[in-house]
């Protein structure tokens, strides 16, 4: 059955094929079109599980320095640096991001995502989590109201083979927890900057100074010192039962040679790790690659700094865009190369984009109406601009999205249901994703 | 698909006696167990037969369902409606008909017997028909109850935010008249078709005679169908002048005892203000409390299952909740002197052992001493015994020693850190969003609150009056926070009364009978509370603000628009003097003695501190389809709590004091399956800062904590920016999360992973500082039994059995000179201690 679609991200004739299901309490008719729609979706369940890499800018990149450049605005609001052609003829990015320009086949563009939430703690809820915050929230504000993406997936796919399915570096993203779905489903973290010369992921790792051998008898030990009853009978509901699973896997977990070398950035090829770029964030995004290549479903790289309300010119000529620049092409090539990039969803964004206007102080503000978000793996087609600003960049104008969509598109392609309801602490039953429409562009 | 209404209805015109059987329902699963069934068929084994509800009357047209069931000799009652065997038959045919098992139509006014056989029993009852009423169908009254039983205005469907193909309803009708502007005027008045009902669009889709992405909702021919028919044709009333409102269901039987298997049909009677009554059987939507126990089908058919125990059935018609008592005890009773051979310590125990006794479950056997130290030391104060105390205690040959044990507990400082701890999860807002001092200052009121032990109807009512500066008052902050009079309605009702009115903020509660505007009454107290000052827009809302009450300030229901005048719910209507504090009479009210929620809420809290679930659970989740496991100790406790002047101490005593608190966690043959009435101590994972505390003082390698004093436990950490992985790892409550919530105990993999390898554990594990337990054990010269029993004390607090110890010693190298040998000994055996379940759960 081809796709398509209309303005509810499905077809009528889609209703009359799927419509037997009765309506029984929630959503029943809804989950049974989203089903429907996952398993003809690229790269969706039924395939090699899509792992996802979210890139987050928080603060909120400037979408004219980088992929929506005005050249033919007004001075006061074009981009401050000269256009370059990207890989697709009549496509032009701003000069910063000169070598994504030149892997633009990997990766599309949607160009017209906005919201209405000018605040940090706002915008960054309503893009991690899909949902907007129920109150107002000031600028510094870290909150959770909804599961972010991240937290969702991980209780989605739960764990297997000791490793925490969603993981954060160096921290957390303001709105990246969990929520009601529980303490589990938070990222597991890894601080710490990978480019150091002794650099160890923490935790799933052996301790600093225990051998292999060591551990082999410490579980030995535990096994013979830990006789406390289990309650193997399912009714019991024994708490102690699930431990050991995570036990287990936990050992299997520090005696695999294929994890273990995945932690181990060290073992990279040095010059790979050139291409990344030899700092924090570059070797984070080499990172990131490492672990989803050994299962990890969801990996933030969460890099602060973007909020740049004054001098945008001199901070979008410095380090910071150079790292991300080439940290973020030889991802996506690196990913493309090693035939990840179907099975990987890369995906860089903030929370909102910047100004049209330049300020007094050279710097751009807060501007949720238009932001420009990389999406790029999945079947995400390559060299794709998705929608459009208006003329000055002000506003999303053509196929506009609203963050629902963004989310739902992730989860359609993680193969999770955007629609499903979920329980909140208090039993009300939310849906995950309120009305989410697929961005039909990324399902070619 | 299943037809919801129709199943239960003929084609009309085929009524010949008996007539339901040709349509009788399949037997119930369940049902298959041959002796249960036989055993109610069996006219030998009745005693008598009886027509239930006692009363029947309809208007004619309608239908009206009815039970028939037979008393057995063993006492049970046995619903025997469906019973191929019974024969039915109505004294005159031109009044009512039997139209189905169980159901009777109503024809013309008048009164006939009905008369019900069984073998040789027989009952008999007279009905009555009444006429049809002149007033033409309602919208309000017959046809929002179609539309609700239909599925038509469920969240997922035409109640979504924006409908369902353009046709959307309120989620359960939360505003019908924009439901009745919906269908009768929505799609330019499309949906409708007055000159020919039968072909509106409403009836076409919900019979799905043309496509409908729901499905069929019910059949043509329906009382539902009928209904919408009779009222599209019959002018589109909206409502009628005087119609009564529905004031009560009735739910036949009220309660019933059951054997395994049993199935048992409900009959849900409607009473309307005018005392007239109708069967809303059909109408009405059912739902089990505890599945395990019984299972309600759409048509409130119940189905017992195999286990012991107790459900609630609750049923639901127009906003309005009855419930069904179901109560199976188990098949073989324990000999009644087992039960009057337990202990009894105080009330708990013997409310508790009744219960036990009732559904046929046994205690398990008493808990060991070490295990009631180390249990009641983590439940009061969050800590494990030192060895010292360990040691001493199981040494002591006081036959009080338990209980001066507790005295010890309750007087010591950790019990005012623990407690300000829970209840700052659930108090503590985000500092994002209201700033660090206010936060601080939150929890040093309530660390001050719980050193003191001040009553709790008093910090409450501190609360619920709280004013002035949140850098000077710590409970201001909360409103800082919670800026909104239904933010605070929210979650006090959550917090202080136990019951979750958060659904009835938009719409009436779709399992209790909480109304939007019950939910707008309550947050009435509120909309006079004002703030002065900086707001939280600002960049890290650092500021402060002073929150004060005046004279203006009135809240709005966000349907009708009405000024909502305080009320409690459930309550009288406040009486507010001109400018006064309405939170004064709210705290009034609920701190009343005779408040029905607060002490229960408050009881019960305390409660699942100690038991690791409530006596409803969650602990904040108190309605009809949610019981207490045992509702005469939760009755008691709350009265206790009462009598003690909410003194949270004096509460723990007479909880640790309980038998019941002492049981041990091993099952019998009888409670394995058990997890609500106590008949086992229950395992529970260690909390975050209790873990975190443990680690360190088990280690004797302090933590040190950033930003907080030296000497800092986690138990003294007032927000979660304060950096730990293992109180991360171990699930703290993180305050940007919105929502008062109980702490998830849940294993996870980050937590096993910390344990086995984090840095944490490990440089606690090596440290060489001369203070630390493996460097003092390593380096001193304490022959290995000696060393082993002290790990075993401080992370168990018991001594290790034989085995342990040989397991343990072995590793030890035989060279006593073998320093780094005897080091690795030391700490690969604390580490496996540390990493056992033995070590992480109380139990």
């Amino acid at each position: 059955m081809a796709i398509h679609t209309n303005c509810d991200g499905s077809s009528r004739r889609d209703f009359l094929q799927l419509g037997l299901g009765g309506l029984v309490g929630f959503g029943l008719c809804d989950l049974l079109r989203l089903k429907a729609m996952a398993a003809e979706t690229p790269g969706a369940a039924g395939k090699k599980p899509v792992n996802c890499i979210m890139i987050w800018l928080d603060g909120g990149p400037s979408h004219f320095e980088t992929f929506d450049p005005k050249p033919d605005a007004p001075s006061e609001i074009r981009g401050v640096f000269p256009t370059v052609a990207t890989k697709v003829p009549g496509v032009h990015f701003s000069e910063p991001v000169t070598k994504l320009a030149g892997v633009f086949d990997k990766f599309t563009v949607v160009r017209s995502i906005c919201h209405r939430d000018p605040n940090h703690g706002g915008g960054n809820h309503y893009m991690m989590t899909g949902t907007p915050t129920p109150v107002p929230v000031g600028c510094g504000a870290f909150v959770t109201f909804h599961p972010s993406m991240g937290s969702m997936v991980s209780h989605s796919r739960g764990v297997s083979g000791g490793i925490p399915p969603y993981m954060a570096m160096p921290s957390n993203t303001r709105s990246g927890g969990p929520n009601f779905l529980g303490g589990q489903h938070s990222p597991f973290i890894i601080p710490g900057g990978p480019n150091a010369e002794h650099f160890r992921v923490n935790d799933v790792v052996l301790p600093a100074g225990i051998a292999e051998g060591r551990v082999k008898s410490r579980r030995g030990l535990r096994a013979a010192l830990d006789r406390m009853k289990r309650g193997t009978d399912k009714r019991m509901e024994d708490p102690a039962v699930e431990f050991d699973r995570f036990y287990e896997q936990g050992f299997d977990l520090v005696s695999s040679a294929r994890a273990q070398e995945a932690f181990d950035i060290s073992r990279e090829d040095p010059k790979v790790r050139e291409r990344y770029g030899r700092n924090d964030m570059g070797q984070r995004f080499l990172l990131a690659r490492r672990l989803v290549e050994v299962g990890v479903s969801w990996v933030t790289v969460n890099w602060g700094g973007w909020d740049h309300h004054e001098n945008i010119a001199t901070a979008y000529k410095g380090d910071a865009l150079k790292t991300l620049d080439q940290g973020v092409s030889a991802l996506l090539t690196d990913l493309s190369e090693r035939g990840l990039l179907d099975s990987t969803l890369v995906v860089m964004l903030g929370e909102f984009g910047r100004t049209p206007k330049i300020n007094e102080k050279g710097g751009r503000d807060h501007w949720p109406n238009a932001m420009s978000v990389l999406m790029a793996g999945a079947g995400i087609p390559g060299g794709q601009i998705v929608g459009a600003t208006d003329v000055k960049g002000y506003y999303a104008s053509d196929n506009v999205y609203r963050p629902e969509d963004f989310a739902a598109s992730i989860y359609t392609k993680m193969g999770i249901d955007p629609r499903q309801h979920l329980e909140t602490t208090a039993g009300r039953p939310v849906q995950l994703v309120n009305d989410g429409r697929l961005i039909r562009e990324l399902f070619v | 698909m299943k037809f919801l209404i129709s199943a239960l209805l003929p084609a009309i015109g085929l009524v010949v006696f008996p007539a339901w059987q040709a349509h009788a329902e399949e037997p119930a699963p369940g049902a298959g167990n041959p002796a249960v069934t036989a055993a109610a068929a069996k006219a030998d084994d009745i005693a008598s037969l009886v027509i239930e509800p006692p009363v029947l009357s309809m208007e004619a047209g309608r239908p009206l369902s009815f039970l028939i069931t037979a008393r057995g000799l063993d006492g049970f009652e046995t619903d025997v409606t469906d019973n191929a065997a019974v024969t039915v038959t109505v004294s005159d045919a031109a009044t009512l008909d039997v139209e189905a098992a169980g159901v009777l139509r109503g024809k013309s006014a008048g009164t006939a017997l009905l008369t019900v056989r069984l073998g040789s029993h027989q009952a008999e009852l007279p009905v009555t028909v009444t006429a049809p009423p002149e007033t033409p169908v309602s919208f309000v009254r017959d046809v929002l109850p179609v539309l609700g039983k239909a599925g038509c205005n469920a969240g997922a469907c035409h109640a979504k935010a924006d409908g369902q193909n353009g046709f959307r309803l309120t989620v359960f009708s939360f505003d019908p008249e924009s439901d009745y502007r919906s269908i009768v005027q929505g799609a330019r008045g499309r949906r409708i078709f007055p000159s020919d009902p039968e072909e509106s669009l409403l009836l076409l889709k919900a019979t799905q005679t043309v496509p409908h992405e729901g499905g069929a909702r019910f059949e043509r021919g329906s009382d539902a169908w009928r209904t919408l028919t009779a009222w599209i044709g019959g002018g589109l009333t909206w409502r009628n002048r005087e119609e009564p409102a529905v004031t009560a269901i009735l739910v036949f039987p009220q309660q019933r005892r059951y054997k395994k298997g049993a199935a048992q049909r409900l009959v849900v009677h409607a009473r309307y203000a005018d005392g007239s009554v109708r069967d809303v059987t059909a109408l009405s939507r059912f739902d089990s409390n505890d599945k395990q126990i019984a299972t309600v089908s759409e048509e409130g058919k119940i189905t017992v299952d195999q286990l012991s125990g107790q459900a609630v059935i609750v049923a639901r018609f127009m906003g309005i909740v009855g419930d069904s008592k179901v109560v199976v005890p188990a098949d073989r009773p324990l000999p009644e002197e087992r039960y009057q051979a337990l202990p009894v310590s105080n009330f708990i125990d013997t409310l508790a052992w009744d219960r036990l006794r009732q559904l046929g479950l046994f205690p398990s056997e008493p808990c060991t001493d070490a295990e009631f130290l180390r249990r009641a030391s983590l439940d009061t104060l969050g800590l494990l015994p030192t060895p010292e105390e360990a040691r001493a205690f199981l040494a002591d040959t006081d036959p009080d020693k338990r209980a001066k044990a507790i005295e010890r507990l309750l007087a010591h400082p950790a019990w005012a850190d623990l407690w300000a701890t829970k209840w700052a999860d659930l108090l503590r807002p985000n500092p994002d969003r209201v700033g660090v001092k206010g936060v601080y200052l939150l929890d040093q009121w309530l660390r001050g609150v719980f050193r003191e032990n001040r009553p709790w109807d008093q910090f409450v009512r501190e609360i619920l009056l709280a004013q002035g500066n949140t850098h000077r008052f710590g409970p201001a902050v909360i409103y800082r926070d919670r800026r909104e009079p239904p933010e605070l309605t929210t979650m006090f009702s959550q917090l202080f009364l136990g019951t979750r009115l958060e659904c009835a903020k938009c719409h009436h509660h779709p399992n209790e009978k909480w109304s939007q505007e019950d939910f707008y009454k309550l947050a009435a107290f509120f909309a006079p509370l004002h703030p002065k000052g900086g707001g939280i827009s600002t960049p890290i809302s650092g500021g402060n603000e002073t929150f004060f009450v005046s004279g203006g300030g009135s809240l709005k229901h966000p349907v009708t628009g009405g000024v909502m005048k305080p009320q409690p719910p459930d309550g009288p209507e406040a009486a507010v003097k001109e400018g006064g504090d309405p939170r004064q009479a709210l705290a009034d009210w609920m701190l009343d003695p005779a408040n029905p929620f607060f002490a229960k809420a408050m009881a019960n809290r305390l409660w699942a501190q100690f038991f690791g679930k409530g006596i409803v659970d969650p602990v904040d989740d108190f309605r009809l389809s949610n019981p207490p496991s045992n509702p005469a100790l939760m009755d008691a406790l709350a009265a206790e709590f009462i009598r003690l002047k909410y003194d949270g101490k004096a509460l723990a005593r007479l909880i640790l004091r309980s038998r019941l608190y002492q049981l041990g966690s091993a099952p019998n043959e009888t409670n394995t399956a058990d997890t609500r009435n106590f008949s086992r101590s229950y395992r529970r994972r260690m909390a975050a800062e209790v873990m975190a505390d443990a680690v360190a003082d088990i280690t004797q390698v302090p933590t040190k904590y950033p930003g907080m004093p030296v000497g800092s436990r986690a138990m003294n950490s007032w927000t979660y920016k304060i950096d730990s992985r293992t109180m991360d790892a171990f699930g703290r409550p993180n305050s940007s999360s919105d929502c008062p919530c109980e702490r998830n105990l849940a294993p996870a993999i980050g937590q096993a992973l910390h344990l086995m390898n984090s840095d944490v554990l490990q440089g606690k594990l090596a440290s060489a500082e001369s203070q630390a337990r493996v460097q003092r054990l390593a380096a001193g010269n304490a022959p290995p039994p000696e060393v082993v029993t002290e790990l075993y004390l401080a992370s168990y607090g018991r001594f290790p059995e034989a085995e342990e110890l040989a397991a343990a010693t072995a590793l030890f190298p035989a060279d006593p000179a073998a320093a780094a040998g005897r080091r690795q000994a030391v700490e690969d055996i604390l580490w496996s201690l540390l990493n056992s379940a033995e070590f992480v759960f109380n139990h």
